[in-house]
């Protein structure tokens, strides 16, 4: 028989046959529904008001889960009703999955709610002598998966649990295959993660609400690490002369992390049982060291990794303080160096699905530039040094209060600071600002020359730029260049043709594209093109940590993606010499 | 003479066209090659060196300058005296096994050429059997070693020992450079000098080969 089914507030309808499930019928009309425990009637997400048509008997599990949230005696469960009439239907809000957007700048991106880490309130049934189901069959029947997962030691822990919460308990359930923990009651509202940026220079570490995929709170601090060498070589460095020093890398990084999640949810009222996943993105270097991996192999050249995916894994072998039953995702690297935070962050911008042609660069320590087009999605990594970050130059700083980050030139020199606090010196955004507007007023010459017989060019009070400073921005901005040219050449494409060029890392917002055009740090092509994506590392990783799907992408992501290598072209000298002058191209 | 003042200006210009065009007309005046050699080629690249070091001029125009400086070398070459175009030593050179840094290297070798040294590049991430193979081969009066990263400046202890193992008749002075090297490393190692600059490198192989030949 068919059926005609009509779908409010949507207002489409569809053509549906006898004993067809509504929910699979709702998905395919291009609703989103929430179908939290894929159609096994156990989350109660799905209910729909059933305005006209039949009205099946409630199951029992449904019964129990209308009363739990106050609907009327016409709603039903979507994955248990099947289809026996013409239907006119109402979907409340609240069954229709809500999109999260993760990137807070530049692109606006939907990520469907569906996270790995999931919760189900149960009311088991009490076993009677007529009826002596073992408590692992009981979980099993309830979640309708002879195959599910309950570790041994849970299972031995958990009758204590069950009985003193009268049979009534919340599941921790993991990727819908694995119990992870038995909790007292109903905690349904209380299912958090934390989603971690680890870089080399600075660690964010994000609160997230996984029920509603909002971000609680967000705290940044130092890469403890630094006191071992400020750059990953000299950490590396550092790690291979005592094996004991490899652990101390490892213990030191947590200690910073596992401190920055206390008092987030110190501050924040959660308490940490309630935190069952922690995910990583970070540089190969970064997450080699947080897992106490060898690195010795990471910094002299073929520079091959240990990993590049790595299965989710179990927290016990880690040390984050969290649930002790949670779990730990790193995101995958791409080939050796290039890491997990540019995977993240072509997730966070869904570059893949991206129709046209795209660059991506990730301008820090090492920048990394990905090339999109229709035929190939490659990657290449050029040594930028540390002068974006404001090291290695005189009067250099981090993006932090007080660093000047943005001149502008209009018969007298304009310095602008973070915070508006008094100049503590020069970061990256500056350093552009100020290379661009000293080459237009011929301070500088287009082969980095300071005119000047003092090699010097004063700024603000103690705070100049000197010659040597000027060279090492030189290197910078070429070794961007150099990638960003070779990588266009390599695959025949023309700047002209690029449809967009996302800019990813801590510059943020505060980068000037007609600046860095000007000093070649980026092509010539419409200003409009280019598009700040923020931080993406971390944005990914909040995209990991709430969608399961993001994981299948990222996955082919890694396995799809090629990488160009310059350091092996035979052309790379000749393009990086002739980047070290800041020209426009 | 200010036919000489224009050469090594237009060699420090990198203005090629100009130094051959300087040279010929030197050579038809009837000056010696070796005094243009000296005093106009040499002289310019010194200032080049000298300028490089001090940040004054970068990487390009370095290269560029020498450019100039072989364009008017390829010109006197037959008018040199064979003791003029005698090498003054040879020197084998490669950035070691794990590295892949290239340019540092080649201006030091610019640097050592324009002083009269034959060069032998081994390239980059040189293993130390190919360094000792060379060494058997060429019987170089120095060894040079490049390292910038401090994970594979620990491989030039490797290639030291490698060569001191060999028990060689005549040891070649073994040299090392880059970024994070120090004159303390290389006394750990055993080297025999360090350098923290192309120009300086000239400088020390002339004192160690100096030092060397008074020796002998």
């Amino acid at each position: 028989m068919n059926y005609r089914l009509k779908i409010l507030p949507q207002n489409k309808t569809i053509k549906v046959r006898e004993d067809e499930i509504l929910a699979d019928k709702i998905q395919e009309a291009g609703i989103n529904l929430s179908v939290y425990c894929n159609k096994r009637g156990i989350c109660g997400k799905c209910f729909v008001k059933i305005a006209e048509g039949k009205l099946p008997t409630l199951e029992e599990r449904e019964i129990f889960l209308l009363e739990n949230k106050g609907l009327s005696k016409d709603y039903r469960l979507a994955c248990l009703y099947r289809i026996k009439s013409n239907l006119s239907i109402e979907i409340p809000e609240e069954s229709v999955i809500q999109d999260a957007f993760i990137l807070k700048t530049g692109i606006k991106l939907p990520i469907a709610l569906e996270p790995s880490i999931k919760k189900y309130y149960l009311q088991l049934k009490k076993p009677e002598i007529s009826d002596p189901y073992s408590l692992s069959e009981l979980f099993r029947s309830y979640f309708q998966d002879k195959n599910l997962v309950i570790p041994f030691n849970l299972l031995k822990e958990s009758l204590n649990i069950v009985e003193q919460s009268k049979f009534n308990v919340t599941a921790v359930v993991y990727n819908d295959d694995e119990i992870l923990n038995i909790e007292q009651k109903n905690t349904l509202d209380k299912n958090f993660g934390i989603a971690i940026d680890l870089g080399t220079t600075t660690v964010v570490v994000e609160l997230v609400d996984l029920n509603s995929g909002e971000s609680i709170d967000i705290t940044t601090a130092a890469n403890s690490q630094m006191e071992y060498g400020s750059d990953v070589i000299s950490r590396i460095s550092y790690a291979c002369t005592n094996p004991k020093n490899l652990d101390k890398l490892k213990e030191s990084i947590l200690e910073t992390i596992n401190l920055m999640i206390k008092q987030m949810l110190d501050k924040n009222n959660v308490n940490s049982s309630y935190v069952y996943e922690v995910v990583v993105a970070a540089n190969t270097s970064m997450n080699h060291l947080l897992l106490g991996m060898p690195v010795k192999s990471l910094a002299v050249a073929p520079f091959s990794s240990v990993f590049t995916c790595l299965s989710p894994l179990p927290l016990a072998d880690l040390g984050f303080k969290i649930n002790s039953c949670g779990k730990v995702y790193i995101a995958p690297n791409i080939k050796s160096f290039v890491g997990g935070d540019i995977s993240a962050g072509l997730i966070a911008s869904d570059l893949a699905n991206t129709k046209g042609n795209y660059l991506f660069i990730d301008l820090g320590t090492n920048g990394e530039i990905v090339l999109k087009t229709k035929d190939e999605f490659v990657v290449t990594s050029t040594a930028a040094g540390p002068a974006f970050e404001g090291m290695n130059i005189s009067c250099g700083t981090l993006a932090s209060p007080g660093a000047i980050y943005k001149a502008e030139y209009e018969n007298r020199l304009a310095l602008f600071t973070i915070g508006h606090k008094r100049a503590t010196g020069v970061c990256g955004t500056g350093l552009i600002d100020l290379l661009a507007i000293f080459l237009d007023t011929g301070k500088i010459s287009e082969k980095g020359k300071i005119n000047d017989k003092t090699k010097k060019i004063p700024l603000n009070g103690s705070i100049y730029i000197n010659q040597k400073d000027v060279r090492e921005m030189q290197l910078a901005v070429g070794a961007i260049k150099t990638g960003i040219r070779m990588i266009l050449k390599e695959f025949h494409l023309s700047k002209e043709k690029l449809d967009g060029i996302y800019i990813a890392g801590a510059f943020g917002n505060y980068l000037n594209i007609k600046n860095s055009m000007k000093i070649g740090l980026l092509p010539q092509i419409d200003e409009d093109k280019v598009i700040f994506i923020g931080n993406s590392s971390l944005a990914g990783a909040k995209a990991l940590l709430l969608s399961k799907p993001a994981r299948e992408k990222i996955d082919s992501l890694v396995r799809r993606m090629r990488y160009f290598s310059l350091a092996s072209h035979p052309l790379f000298q000749k393009y990086f010499i002739e980047a070290l002058e800041f020209h426009m191209y | 003479m200010k036919i000489m003042i224009e050469i090594a200006v237009n060699v420090e210009k990198g203005d090629s066209a100009s130094v051959k065009e300087f040279v010929r007309n030197a050579l038809s005046q009837n000056l010696s090659a070796e005094k243009i050699l000296n005093y106009g080629l040499i002289k310019g690249m010194d200032s080049v060196g000298k300028k490089f070091k001090n940040n004054e001029i970068f990487i390009p125009e370095v290269l560029i300058a020498t450019r100039a400086m072989k364009a008017g070398m390829d010109l006197l070459r037959p008018h040199l005296s064979e003791e003029d175009r005698k090498s003054k030593g040879k020197i084998v050179i490669g950035t070691v096994k794990g590295d892949l840094h290239d340019i540092g290297k080649k201006i030091v070798n610019m640097m050592l050429e324009r002083e009269g040294y034959e060069i032998m590049d081994l390239g980059i991430d040189v293993p130390k059997e190919k360094f000792v193979e060379k060494i058997k081969e060429e019987h170089p009066d120095v060894v040079g070693m490049s390292a910038l990263l401090t994970t594979t400046m620990s491989y030039m202890r490797e290639v030291v020992e490698a060569i001191e193992k060999e028990e060689l008749k005549h040891r070649p002075k073994i040299i090392i450079g880059g970024a994070p090297i120090t004159q303390s490393y290389a006394d750990e190692i055993r080297a025999d000098g360090y350098a923290s600059d192309a120009a300086s490198a000239a400088m020390l192989v002339k004192n160690l080969l100096k030092h060397e030949r008074a020796v002998l």
